[in-house]
């Protein structure tokens, strides 16, 4: 294998380095929740093994998006990964451990300080030939228009120019109308798929594959539903890999089915019994966007110095509807319907602001929340614009609002100190916990 | 640079320009007539002619502050927005009946969400604009424009028929053929127009009844031609960027001996490069293709990224530019990543580039007359 296609992989390499004696002791441990968490952590390694064979074999991978129907990847049997996800590689606990390293070379770019770093960061990771380059690649319109300009940077990018691309089109509105254009859009992306890769899509597959994701579905209903508890069953970890552990490659497996009937199991037991992973809580948060990737800085705190549980999250929040596999048409628009209004981003930032809202007031009631925190990632521009509605909408349900301002790749912008003082300050002014 | 036209239709273009409610406005209103917004160049702009309105697109001209819609954009939001908002709270938008959004980018959609809740204008929709050039996405927009055109129906209780659809085409292309006439003198070595004058004359064309501006334009066409054009400029530039509505902007540059040939800007050349099909069977279907597909795209379509660059090529070498200045509004993440991909490009395009970055109010002009003054010295070594 050449340099360059060594390098590509080098840091999925070291992830999986990082994770395989992590995954050994969890293992090793009885614990109810090392099992739930050895089950994701082996996903990813799986996932990063999956795709370094491809890289090493030649043989052909996507680089895709979360937000495409996974359901579609996982029927066509083609292998992918998610290239955001890159930046948390080896991470849990910070970001990789490149990330100063990175973040100084990023800025060395040319692209304006002021888009989004999660992004620019991204863009650093092609440019340094840190990507695996794919056999084809999905890219995506929406949420933001920084991904809209990422994705022309990466497709004119000279070692990824001659990459095929196709861009399903995500339409602003939700709408039945919308639905039925987005269908279409699936349909050819996987014309684009099989033209370049050879791999077909059985309907059946489809099938055997959706209505696996529906019981997940299902399961994750149920989940959430047990997270309204008081106090919540669990700490702000599983929550988030839930929704990773459904949507990220190889959806549809029955092992990931199963792992959800034990999350499930697990939570039920601990509302049951009133044995909460996370004791003493005085505080329900909702957490409403995507989560710094010093998280673990943060949340860990958040619980023990406040005892501010985040009982809901913009991440692992979504409509739980069902795709009617019945017909391959119906089928098509529940996909179509699922990917635009259930994952994370896609759901929120594309389109009226009303989605945000809807959420926020649907959350605050189930969930019994006390106060609504807007990271207010820098990167977020609609959100940021969203942010006196939000308020205003808080103010009418009674709950308490804080809006932080940061970044959530470069605790240069918002230290994690100055992160704690503004949540402190406003638990306090309150009167919160 | 000073202007050399004694031009009485361009005196009315400037007095346009460089007001909100001009007189042309103003009249139209008096009239009895009503108004539509628009906020973006995707604007089929020929729909609010064919239903008999005067079609109106949102600047913030002379605004300079924004203490009033700080209370709902952040300050990590486009400035343009933010001050065309802050107008509109004010009341300077009331003289509009209806207003059209598009998801243009992240901060003109969120504008939409506050208007429709702050501000009552009696008209006001947002339509889903592609970002990409296929035929899907012409048919998707084509029921957008279809959707749109009945609840203008509607609302104003008129009748946009094809046939009106079809000469409000033939108008506007008329329109478009001027202006590119216009474009097309500043190739000339001593072209009779300026880059200021130049984007007076587009800014002006969206702010005032479209056969009044036709006529307009052919008086100038007439005057232009009769006067000597500019000599004595330190290099011929072109300007990128998206939006950009004020000629003082352009008159910082000049005023530094850098004649503004011509742009690829979203109120300049990008408006009126091409015309739409007039002789398509449904007139709806002609303007879709139009708007998401023919013209000349912004970063928003970003699937045409190479096609971008292959129009700024042609311009420069067309308009025989000497070096190219590449705007951009700050916290516009569209552009950033442009402005990136572009730097690249633009190794090969044979002239050199600068790249600024701007507010939408006019500040910091000490900053720009000092880069650009470098960047013309810069020009000049290059040429001897």
């Amino acid at each position: 294998m050449d340099e360059k296609k060594e390098r590509s992989i080098s840091r999925m390499r070291e992830e999986v380095a990082y994770f395989e004696p992590i995954l050994d002791i969890l293992k090793a441990t009885p614990g109810e929740m090392e099992k739930l968490q050895a089950f994701i952590v082996e996903n990813i390694v799986n996932n990063d093994r999956e795709i370094i064979q491809c890289v090493e074999q030649g043989k052909p991978f996507l680089s895709a998006q979360f937000t495409h129907p996974v359901e579609i990847l996982t029927a066509m049997d083609i292998p992918w990964y998610f290239h955001v996800q890159q930046q948390f590689v080896a991470g849990g606990t910070g970001g990789t451990p490149h990330l100063l390293e990175d973040l100084e070379n990023m800025d060395k770019l040319d692209v304006p300080t002021d888009c989004c770093t999660l992004l620019r960061i991204l863009l650093y990771y092609q440019t340094a030939g840190l990507l695996p380059i794919p056999t084809a690649y999905l890219a995506l319109t929406e949420p933001c228009d920084g991904v809209a300009g990422l994705h022309a940077a990466f497709m004119n990018h000279p070692d990824w120019r001659d990459v095929p691309v196709f861009e399903p089109e995500v339409p602003y509105h939700d709408e039945q109308r919308a639905y039925d254009y987005y269908a279409g859009e699936l349909k050819r992306m996987i014309e684009f798929i099989t033209t370049h890769t050879g791999k077909t899509l059985s309907t059946d597959r489809l099938k055997e594959v959706v209505n696996e994701t529906n019981r997940g579905y299902e399961l994750w209903f149920e989940y959430a539903n047990l997270r309204r508890a008081v106090p919540t069953p669990h700490s702000y970890i599983m929550p988030l890999s839930a929704f990773y552990t459904l949507n990220f490659a190889g959806a549809g497996d029955p092992v990931k089915t199963q792992w959800y009937r034990d999350l499930v199991a697990d939570a039920e037991k601990r509302v049951r019994e009133n044995r909460p992973e996370m004791p003493n809580q005085k505080i329900r948060v909702l957490w409403y966007d995507i989560q710094p990737m010093f998280f673990s800085e943060l949340a860990p705190w958040m619980e023990r110095e406040w005892g501010a549980a985040i009982v809901m999250d913009m991440v692992s929040y979504c409509p739980y509807e069902l795709v009617d596999t019945s017909t391959e048409d119906a089928m098509f628009r529940g996909l179509a319907k699922r990917a635009l209004q259930h994952p994370p981003m896609i759901h929120q930032a594309r389109g009226l602001v009303d989605n945000v809202l809807t959420d926020i007031r649907r959350i605050v009631t189930d969930y019994k929340i006390d106060c609504v925190i807007f990271p207010g990632h820098m990167g977020h521009k609609d959100l940021a614009a969203t942010t006196s509605i939000a308020r205003e909408t808080c103010r009418e349900l009674g709950v308490a609002f804080l809006n932080i301002g940061m970044d959530i790749c470069d605790k240069r912008y918002t230290s994690v100190d100055q992160i704690k003082d503004k949540i402190s300050q406003f638990f306090t002014a309150m009167k919160l916990g | 640079m000073q202007t050399n036209v004694r031009s009485k239709a361009l005196r009315t273009f400037s007095e346009a320009a460089q007001t909100i409610v001009n007189p042309e406005v103003q009249k139209w209103k008096d009239q009895g007539g009503k108004i539509m917004g628009y906020f973006c160049a995707a604007m089929p702009i020929e729909m609010i002619t064919a239903a008999g309105l005067l079609p109106f697109r949102v600047r913030a001209t002379g605004s300079t502050s924004t203490e009033l819609s700080d209370a709902y954009l952040a300050n990590i939001n486009c400035s343009f927005p933010r001050h065309a908002f802050n107008m509109a709270l004010k009341g300077e938008y009331d003289f509009l009946d209806g207003l059209v959004f598009f998801n243009s980018c992240d901060h003109i959609r969120r504008v939409y969400d506050h208007w429709i809740r702050r501000v009552k204008t009696p008209f006001v929709k947002i339509l889903g604009l592609p970002r990409q050039d296929q035929p899907a996405q012409v048919k998707w927009f084509r029921e957008e424009l279809a959707i749109l055109r009945q609840g203008m129906q509607e609302h104003f209780q008129v009748e946009i028929t094809d046939d009106g659809l079809r000469e409000a085409i033939a108008l506007h292309n008329t329109l478009r053929r001027r202006q590119r006439e216009l474009y097309m003198l500043r190739k000339q070595d001593n072209p009779p127009i300026t880059g200021a004058e130049m984007l007076t004359v587009t800014v002006a064309g969206t702010a005032m009844p479209p056969v009044r501006y036709g006529r307009l334009l052919g008086e100038l066409l007439e005057d232009l031609g009769k006067r000597a054009g500019h000599s004595g400029h330190r290099a011929r530039l072109m300007l990128i960027g998206g939006e950009m509505d004020n000629p003082d902007y352009i008159e910082v540059i000049e005023g530094q001996g850098g004649l503004v040939v011509t742009d690829s800007l979203c109120f300049g050349s990008r408006l009126i490069w091409k015309d739409v099909d007039e002789g398509a069977k449904d007139p709806l279907t002609a303007l879709a293709q139009y708007y998401v597909a023919d013209r000349p795209s912004c970063p928003r379509v970003y699937t045409r990224f190479g096609a971008r660059m292959d129009y700024a090529r042609k311009m420069i070498q067309d308009f025989k530019v000497d070096g190219v200045v590449f705007v951009r509004l700050t916290m516009c993440e569209l552009w950033g990543f442009e402005q990136y991909t572009a730097s690249h490009d633009s190794q090969g395009w044979g002239v050199p580039v600068l790249f600024m970055d701007r507010d939408y109010a006019q500040t910091s002009i000490g900053q720009l007359r000092t880069r650009v003054q470098a960047f013309l010295e810069t020009l000049e070594a290059k040429h001897g």
